[in-house]
């Protein structure tokens, strides 16, 4: 797997769970990201992303005006979504664990 | 506040490269109109396009054009239109002027090799333009290649009958409306199917007059004039009715 598609799945996941917790459009979602520390990602990256949830049914969205001025795509998890960020979480803790286990021991 | 040159350049880049890609309309202004909306925003706060498309923007209006789908399929439904459309001309046409329908050998042949002839042409040439990534119009030349064709040995048929004889096959009054009633039920299929009533519409513009001005005292040519008066009457009020019903759709997804 390259790097770019170990990113893209967890950023999938990430993306998960900031639309979980509060439905947003998707220059707030790059924003957040980037405050969580994932700047090495082009903020455009999540449309494509957020295309493939929508068509397999993770996301929906609604267009609507903004406190600011112009319409706004804003986007929220589906019961499907949901059950997809929680088989996430519990992937990514055991992927976690894994790793951290591994290079706490092997790097002593 | 508005985008700089080279973000607008970039949106202009990926709409062109969507829409030759074949992709649907309605998709390609939302996901347009999201990435700028975006761009504004990054902008203002001092971002570059490069911040938010990567460094290949290449690269990226792929991976967009690689979430959505093709809109071909769209207009498909448009196939059995063209096979349909002659036959039921044909036929619907003589039932209305001489009752019993009764077609030379020649024609029989004809129209069945017509319907051979189209189906296999129009799934050989889907099967090819899925399978290739070419632009808009290459693919709707070659989709149309089979249309032609079969259009033209149709109509070659229809000349050529005038001029061959072969025996004549009379279907008699039950054998008329059996043949009748299934080219009616397959064009109510195909409308309902397709959701368009364009066979129907075309069909009633065409004969409607004939049966209207059949039984009146008016001279040849006066049935004749006020006949294709109706006729494009009533084409006119479909494609009005048509062009209507599409800038309110267009109207409504903005």
């Amino acid at each position: 797997m390259s790097h770019t598609q170990m990113m893209k799945g967890i950023i999938d996941g990430c993306l998960l769970a900031i639309i979980d917790g509060k439905e947003c459009y998707g220059y707030e979602m790059a924003e957040r990201l980037g405050e969580y520390g994932f700047d090495a990602v082009s903020e455009g990256t999540i449309y494509p992303l957020l295309m493939r949830m929508q068509r397999e049914g993770l996301v929906t969205s609604v267009r609507r005006a903004s406190t600011a001025g112009p319409q706004r795509k804003y986007y929220s998890l589906t019961k499907e979504g949901k059950q997809a960020l929680v088989e996430f979480s519990l992937r990514w803790q055991q992927l976690e664990k894994s790793v951290n286990a591994v290079l706490k021991k092997e790097m002593e | 506040m508005s985008l700089t040159q080279k973000s607008k350049k970039f949106l202009e880049d990926l709409h062109i490269y969507l829409l030759s890609s074949g992709k649907n309309l309605n998709e390609i202004k939302e996901i347009t109109k999201e990435l700028e909306d975006h761009l504004l925003e990054a902008e203002a706060n001092g971002k570059s396009v490069d911040q938010v498309v990567g460094d290949s923007p290449s690269a990226y209006m792929e991976s967009i054009s690689g979430e959505m789908k093709s809109d071909l399929a769209s207009w498909t439904k448009y196939f059995p239109l063209v096979l349909l459309g002659p036959i039921a001309f044909t036929i619907f046409g003589d039932l209305i002027n001489g009752g019993e329908l009764a077609y030379s050998l020649f024609h029989i042949i004809g129209i069945i090799v017509y319907t051979l002839l189209f189906i296999i042409g129009v799934a050989i040439v889907l099967k090819y333009t899925s399978k290739k990534q070419s632009s808009v119009t290459k693919e709707i030349f070659i989709l149309s290649l089979p249309i032609i064709v079969s259009m033209l040995f149709y109509l070659s048929v229809l000349f050529l009958d005038t001029m061959i004889d072969t025996p004549i096959v009379h279907f008699g009054e039950i054998g008329s409306i059996v043949i009748g009633s299934v080219v009616f039920l397959l064009i109510i299929a195909f409308s309902i199917w397709s959701k368009t009533i364009i066979i129907p519409v075309v069909l009633l513009a065409l004969f409607l007059p004939d049966i209207l001005l059949k039984e009146t005292a008016l001279s040849e040519s006066s049935k004749l004039i006020i006949g294709m008066f109706i006729t494009y009457s009533l084409i006119g009020l479909y494609l009005f009715y048509i062009f209507v019903k599409e800038r309110k759709k267009q109207q409504g997804s903005e």
